[in-house]
């Protein structure tokens, strides 16, 4: 497989936050420590959603493929958390 | 009603005891058989695979000229946070300064959870390579009294998955 087009840098964004009663139900596993499932159930459908629209960002320019593709996450608000993905969107064949 | 009195108060001290010192007891539990006890279970799966070599590697090419067949984006998250009384150690070193080892092993455990669901993922799927391999670390938190508290600390691991 050969690249035969570079289409440039393509992003997909999203910013979440888990209701309250997760947030509740978080607030008493700090106390013992340890994963929180909730947040990471949450991060993970997050960032589904932000390779998503990375993906459809890519489509719409034509590209077939999004070669390098990272991830960066910060934590905008309390509670809420923003996941970012990006890559360059290319033609291969 | 002179003898009702006393019980009353017995149960007021009981309950102000429940909601004081009552998570403090479960915290400390928790921070010193559950933690370790969920650390042992994750070291047990560590060995499981550890005898195979590690599939996983930030090189950006697999090692040799073996021939790719196909690959496939994997990624693997944890969320992990600190109990109340590793919070409270961790802000006493911070008054001393060095290491704060109490963070260093939740944050270490994480990494190594992430790490590791990644090599369950990718064998179960039947790849025998993950190259490539970043790590994303974030930290989660919640604002209260307009104070940021961490609620915890995410680590993403991601990588390549190929099969030659």
């Amino acid at each position: 497989m050969s690249i035969t087009q570079s289409l440039g840098v393509v992003t997909g964004s999203t910013v979440r936050a888990k209701n309250v009663f997760k947030d509740i139900g978080a607030a008493f596993k700090n106390i013992a420590g340890g994963e929180i499932v909730a947040y990471t159930e949450l991060l993970q459908e997050s960032r589904n959603e932000a390779l998503f629209r990375m993906l459809n960002d890519a489509a719409a320019r034509g590209a077939n493929a999004v070669v390098n593709v990272r991830f960066a996450t910060s934590s905008v608000a309390g509670g809420a958390a923003e996941l970012l993905a990006y890559g360059t969107a290319v033609v291969a064949q | 009603m002179a003898e009702g009195e006393p019980f009353i108060g017995l149960i007021i001290v009981g309950l102000v005891l429940l909601f004081t010192i009552g998570p403090w007891v479960l915290s400390l539990i928790a921070t010193f058989l559950y933690q370790p006890s969920q650390r042992k279970k994750l070291l047990a799966r560590e060995t499981a695979f550890a005898a195979t070599g590690d599939t996983l590697t930030t090189l950006k090419k697999p090692f040799g000229d073996k021939e790719i067949k196909e690959f496939t984006m994997v990624s693997a998250n944890v969320v992990m946070s600190p109990s109340w009384v590793q919070m409270w150690i961790g802000s006493i070193i911070t008054i001393f300064g060095g290491e704060i080892n109490v963070f260093t092993k939740i944050v270490d455990w994480a990494r190594r959870e992430a790490k590791q669901r990644l090599r369950e993922q990718v064998a179960e799927a039947g790849f025998d390579a993950v190259i490539n391999v970043r790590f994303e670390t974030t930290v989660m938190s919640r604002t209260r009294g307009g104070k940021d508290r961490t609620s915890g600390v995410e680590i993403l691991a991601y990588g390549t998955a190929i099969k030659y």
